[in-house]
């Protein structure tokens, strides 16, 4: 068999893509994924980060609801290192229709969600960040999740599994015979390099993008992209995940994740054209603060780290011009059946978390046309990293006593944490102080993650994503690529994305430390350093 | 307490306004609200051709030695800048080919160093180049900690050791004809670097690493010495917070530390800095000035005040506190009649001063014969 | 407020800019590289804490609290406060008996007075000091200060009347330092106010400022005496006097400490309390006059304490000894002494304490003064212990300079 054969080829490095090659994979088939640029980059990096409970949808989307829950409990067992065990709330603010909470804990517990109405005495004392006007809350196994950490696992498991990956390759058109696709072309967005793959399935997993991948392929799906935009804020201002009860609408999500608090999000048609280059408007930071505020008074004046926005990858059902009653329900489409097009499958809609079930659909989809009967295990078995449930027996096991930075490590990696080589004292060394990322760390990302550049090295370790905002890791860790790779001049220029990408981030929210910041960083890199 | 002159900012325009102020006999204090920008400074002073006299005196006086030559200098990413009166660390060269072989030496495990874009820098000017990272034992207590391999602390023991990277050096030393070393010598013992020249038979050239910069640093240090050595207060670590001001003229300043005991003075100089040092602060509405209130320049609209691209020049830089021609910043309109504003608080839009370091001295000295020069000085 | 007019968060972490100048005025991390630095520890730790206390280190011990990081900060960021209060929330281990011991320096002074020259012949003693070392690990090498056979309280109690007979009153917060180990300091000052004209009263009772607790991690005990001692300085305060100190320590510990890390509310007395050296420039500033030996002639340098530094008072200090006729003054470089408090006395950090001082001492014996000149007792242990020079506090040079 070639080199450049498989069982099934996947468009797409994003959760979706990822889970769906990690199915693939372990139920045996030789799978490879392609990626135009690098994991996590599309709607998968640009949301909240929540590990949905399902509550949010279940008055007006209960097969979601009830998605989200079953898979929420299967990534707490999976996905242990990825996933933090939060709790949250969904709180009745003054100017709330009280009345809605009762419709509320009734349609969670019909979803199988588990609400209790709790005292809002108690609510403030377990979450003392929460607007303490409120006048009801409801508690539900809310969480946060890194979709970066997720992806990045999913894929190293398919690679574990035999997988391939090719990064920073785009697709350029269809190898097609007849009515059957037969494999892609390709062309690597470095090195300009082309390459055929040939396998007798695609998989189309590409997000809002699908619909152009889908549109090369010769078929048509109706893609309706609704931009959402988040701001982070710079330390965690809650502990538990912050909703209101009411019905869903704008800001009304406060998530904490790792180091920081994401507020969002909005929902706004955009254009196709724009997807690729989606910004924050200033009316958006207003209406994310004066909304966020209101459910925590504290964010009125904690200092906002970057404005973010994504593209949901909804299907357009209708012609709701707000998107938000549009069901974010899995939608698989098996081309053969739909359009007479053999070899072709997409998988789109959805969410970040019912991504594994998305993957389990589109695999079934796969090996029923491969003809291949297999079960699919993956609610069952642990990511690369989750076969610890907790950060801190991890720590320990690895080192007696944890530095920071190893504590840290084993946060982000959990066992794999032990894969960090410190053969030498000198890759305990920091190269991000904010985050606590070690030159091992980095290392081995570079190594085995397939970071080809600062900014896949942040989804995959966090550096540059502290307070900072890459000041002072972005050149240590160029001097890491530039090392591993033996090419400065392109390290050169990847310095310069990677500021120009964190500045992209925070001039929508310049002002106070955040423009401080940035006027010192400027000045480093243009005065001091020379860039 | 009460002063001939108060200075409120200690970087490098308050300090050089507070020495020549007290060189000439006057009282006076300087309020700092802890360190400032001269730790990341790049070493040169001024980039314009001409340069005033009074300034080189004035750092000679304080042991700070420079020279003068319009040229290049090498930059720590492996690029050129022009630059003139620099630290004597900074070697300036008429162009940017100087050497032909070249020796890069660095510390194992030191990061903040990039000998790699050096390089890459000098090779494409046609210079070839050989990188070689010293394994020291004396840096050996540095690798126990993740965080401190950095250029303060080797600076620290380089002051000590400096002899046995010069040995280490000769050592290693085959035929190339130029050394580049990182800029870790000199923290405390200022003739470090030229005793590093004299002992290494190459051309020796210092390249900058990652902040904080161990000259600046060195600059700091000597111009505060002298300042505090010529009789001069130095109130580190405090923060000017309101200013009595009555018909324009200001009266004393009231600060973090001394609360109810405000600082007296006939004249005042607003050396605060820009966004980093908070002489200008910034809020999603508006750029103001927060001890006096002064009428700061800048586009109304806060969208205006950045450049998308990161590497452009940033519209929020040049902002700064408007004055009338005698650097007297405005309140409402109306110039303040006896304090002057210097510094990096003008803000980036008068190429005539120069750099910000040139801007820094040129504006701190004008202010200064501005008050010396008054009938009543 | 308008949304985000003003962004503030506790102890400022926020502010940090990552410019890691905290790092380089840190005088642990110049000798001790277990020590995570000020950055790390501080505001880089603190938002990983705020994720999970497991991110809190152990190594945040070795903060000696000096608050250098803090004068330095460029962006006014709480630095040592941020350990500080980390220590308190996070640490679980308990205080070993000798920081207990070390710690509790009022209670240690009441059971010892009494029995000063036993106390102080013991402690002086090789074998003693073997078993202190091998015991309780407080560095053999370390010379206990002195206990006084009479205390403070006492000596001025007996002058209450004579004191009140002066038109204007202080009260004045001794410390523990004056009361047990060193009256003199204190009847200095009596001397120095007497001279304004001013009488000086004990507060009612005061405590140990808890300095020494805080750091030790005794928490609680630390704000019982700060609740008591807000109490009493507040009476005082409340029947129209000031109140001075002689101690920089205890004086940035019921100004700062209080608040920002026992959580204990002093806004009723924070403005009243007062160094000395502060007290007497003011009263000389609005024209009160003094009178000096016209034989006085002394070389003084003058040392600021790391706590001076951070109050930003030193130039007090400073002022009145170049004010008096016959001092020939130095300002001493800004270097910590090594000492800070009990850190020095412990066995693991003997090294590391002398180490952080060399600058200071070296510059000392350059200068050669008839004496060093400093407002904080341990600082003067320092000193002399490892110069040999002679430390005096301010007043106390002001003292013997008047007539």
């Amino acid at each position: 068999m070639n080199h450049n054969e498989f069982d099934v080829i996947i468009i797409g490095g994003g959760i979706t893509g990822a889970g769906t090659q990690r199915d693939c994979a372990m139920r045996g088939l030789r799978t490879l994924l392609i990626e135009r640029s690098d994991i996590a980059t599309g709607a998968t990096g640009r949301n909240h980060g929540l590990l949905h409970s399902g509550a949010r949808y279940a008055v007006n989307d209960p097969e979601s609801a009830e998605e989200c829950i079953k898979e929420n409990m299967i990534l707490r067992r999976i996905a242990s290192h990825c996933v933090e065990e939060t709790d949250g709330l969904f709180i009745t603010l003054p100017e709330d229709d009280l009345g809605y909470q009762q419709t509320f804990v009734e349609a969670c517990r019909k979803a199988g969600i588990r609400a209790e109405i709790i005292d809002p005495d108690l609510a403030r004392r377990l979450e003392p960040s929460v607007n303490p006007d409120l006048i009801g809350a409801v508690r539900v196994p809310d969480g946060s999740v890194d979709p970066f950490r997720l992806c990045a696992a999913n894929m190293l498991d398919a690679k574990l599994h035999g997988g391939q990956v090719r990064l920073h390759t785009e697709v350029t058109g269809f190898i097609r015979e007849g009515d059957t696709i037969r494999g892609v072309h390709t062309r690597n967005r470095t090195t300009g390099e082309e390459a055929d793959y040939y396998a007798p399935v695609t998989v189309n997993a590409c997000g809002i993008w699908g619909q152009h991948i889908a549109e090369l392929a010769g078929v048509r799906i109706g893609m309706y992209p609704a931009k959402g935009a988040l701001l982070v804020f710079a330390h965690r201002v809650n502990n538990r995940v912050i909703n209101r009860c009411r019905k869903p609408s704008n800001a009304d999500i406060l998530v904490p994740g790792d180091t920081v608090c994401i507020i969002g999000t909005t929902s706004t048609r955009i254009p196709f054209e724009e997807c690729d280059h989606v910004a924050v408007t200033p009316d958006e930071v207003t209406l994310l603060i004066t909304e966020g505020a209101k459910m925590a008074p504290a964010l009125s004046s904690t200092r906002i780290l970057r404005a973010y926005a994504g593209v949901r990858p909804l299907v357009s059902a209708d012609n709701d011009p707000t998107g938000r009653n549009i069901s974010r329900g899995i939608v698989c489409l098996d081309h053969e059946i739909r359009d007479g097009l053999k070899g072709f499958v997409t998988i789109t809609g959805g969410k970040l978390m019912t991504y594994r079930l998305m993957a389990e659909i589109a695999t079934d989809t796969v090996c029923r046309k491969l003809q291949v009967n297999k079960t699919c295990q993956t609610a069952d078995t642990p990511l690369p990293g989750s076969e610890e449930r907790s950060y801190e027996a991890v720590a320990q096991k690895i080192w007696e006593t944890p530095s920071m930075a190893q504590k840290a490590a084993a946060a982000r990696l959990g066992t794999r944490a032990s894969s960090i080589q410190t053969h030498d004292r000198l890759d305990e060394a920091l190269i991000c102080e904010c985050e606590e990322v070690s030159v091992g760390e980095v290392n081995a990302a570079i190594e085995r993650l397939d970071a080809s550049t600062l900014t896949d090295l942040r989804r995959r370790t966090r550096i540059g994503m502290g307070t900072c905002q890459g000041e002072f890791c972005a050149c240590r860790a160029a001097g890491l690529l530039a090392k591993a790779h033996g090419c400065v001049e392109k390290e050169r220029d990847d310095l310069a994305n990677f500021l120009q990408e964190r500045w992209k981030g925070n001039f929508p929210i310049g002002w106070g430390d955040t423009l401080r910041e940035a006027e010192y960083t400027q000045w480093v890199y243009k005065h001091v350093l020379g860039l | 307490m009460k002063f001939h002159t108060v200075i409120i900012g200690g970087g490098l325009a308050g300090l050089v306004s507070g020495i020549s102020l007290q060189k000439a006999g006057k009282s006076t204090a300087i309020i700092s609200n802890g360190q400032n920008a001269l730790h990341f400074f790049s070493g040169s002073f001024e980039t314009l051709e001409e340069v005033p006299q009074r300034m080189v005196d004035l750092l000679e006086e304080a042991g700070i030695r420079t020279h003068y030559q319009p040229g290049v200098r090498l930059m720590p990413l492996g690029t050129f800048r022009p630059a003139a009166l620099s630290l004597e660390d900074i070697s300036l060269f008429p162009t940017p080919r100087f050497g032909k072989k070249v020796l890069i030496v660095t510390f194992r495990g030191y990061h903040d160093f990039f000998s790699s874009f050096l390089a890459e820098g000098l090779e494409k000017q046609g210079m070839t180049c050989r990188i070689h990272p010293l394994d020291l034992p004396q840096l050996e207590w540095l690798e126990q900690s993740p965080s401190e391999m950095r250029s303060v602390q080797i600076a620290r023991t380089m002051d000590r050791i400096w002899e046995v990277v010069v040995q280490e050096v000769r050592i290693l030393l085959k035929d190339e004809d130029t050394v580049v070393l990182p800029q870790v010598f000199g923290l405390q013992d200022t003739s470090v670097p030229g005793r590093i020249r004299q002992g290494i038979p190459a051309q020796v050239v210092f390249a900058g690493t990652l902040p904080p910069s161990v000259p600046g640093i060195r600059t700091q240090m000597l111009l505060k010495r002298r300042y505090e050595l010529l009789g001069g207060t130095y109130l580190m670590g405090d923060e000017a917070t309101t200013a009595h001001v009555h018909d324009g003229v200001v009266h004393s300043i009231v600060t973090k530390n001394l609360d109810s005991h405000f600082l007296e003075a006939d004249h005042f100089i607003l050396a605060s800095g820009g966004f980093f040092s908070k002489g200008l602060k910034s809020n999603p509405f508006r750029i103001h000035e927060p001890v006096f209130g002064l009428d700061v320049e800048q586009a109304p609209d806060r969208n205006d005040w950045y450049h998308p691209e990161f590497m452009s020049d940033q519209p929020y830089l040049s902002y700064g506190v408007k004055t009338d021609a005698g650097l007297h910043p405005l309140q409402a309109g109306a110039p303040m009649k006896n304090l002057y504003a210097v510094g990096s608080i003008l803000g980036g839009t008068r190429p005539e001063m120069g750099s910000a370091a040139g801007l820094a001295i040129r504006s701190a000295l004008t202010a200064v014969d501005q008050i010396l020069n008054q009938p009543n000085a | 407020m308008k949304l985000q007019e003003y962004t503030e968060s506790k102890h400022n972490f926020e502010e940090c800019m990552k410019c890691t100048v905290c790092t380089a005025y840190c005088p642990v991390l110049q000798v001790n590289p277990r020590y995570p630095g000020p950055k790390q520890a501080g505001p880089d730790g603190e938002r990983l804490r705020l994720k999970d206390p497991f991110f809190f280190h152990y190594a945040l011990k070795y903060c000696m609290n000096c608050k250098r990081c803090e004068v330095a900060c460029p962006s006014d960021v709480k630095v040592a406060d941020l350990i500080q209060a980390a220590r308190i929330k996070y640490d679980r281990s308990k205080p070993k008996l000798r920081d207990r011991i070390l710690a509790s320096t009022d209670f240690m002074g009441s059971l010892a007075r009494p029995f000063a020259p036993v106390v102080n012949g013991v402690t002086g003693l090789g074998v003693t000091k073997t078993l202190l070392d091998a015991t309780l690990k407080i560095d053999r090498n370390r010379t206990f200060p002195k206990y006084s056979g009479r205390s403070f309280e006492r000596w001025l109690s007996r002058r209450e009347k004579e004191q009140a007979a002066f038109p204007e009153q202080v009260s004045y917060f001794h410390g523990c330092y004056v009361n047990y180990n060193f009256p003199q300091l204190g009847k200095d000052l009596v001397k120095v106010l007497n001279a304004l004209g001013v009488g000086v009263r004990l507060l009612d009772k005061e405590k140990c400022c808890g300095i020494a607790m805080i750091t030790n991690g005794m928490t609680e005990q630390a704000t019982r005496h700060a609740q008591h001692n807000v109490a009493v300085i507040g009476k005082a305060v409340a029947e129209g006097r000031k109140v001075v100190t002689t101690s920089s320590s205890c004086t940035l510990t019921i100004r700062e400490e209080y608040p920002n890390l026992l959580g204990v509310d002093n806004a009723a007395v924070r403005d009243s309390l007062m160094i000395a050296t502060r007290f007497v420039f003011e009263k000389l500033e609005r024209g009160a006059t003094l009178r000096f030996r016209p034989d006085f002639h002394k070389k003084v340098a003058y040392h600021t304490p790391c706590h001076m530094e951070k109050l930003g008072w030193g130039v007090f200090s400073e002022k009145i000894l170049r004010m008096i006729p016959g001092v020939e003054f130095t300002l001493l470089d800004s270097n910590c002494c090594g000492i800070a408090g009990t850190y020095g006395f412990k066995k693991e950090n003997y090294a590391a304490s002398q180490a952080i001082g060399a600058p200071l001492f070296d510059q000392i014996r350059t200068i050669n003064p008839d004496v060093v000149a400093c407002d904080c007792e341990t600082c003067k242990w320092q000193i002399e212990m490892s110069t040999g020079y002679a430390v005096a506090n301010p007043i106390s040079i002001l003292a013997e300079a008047l007539e």
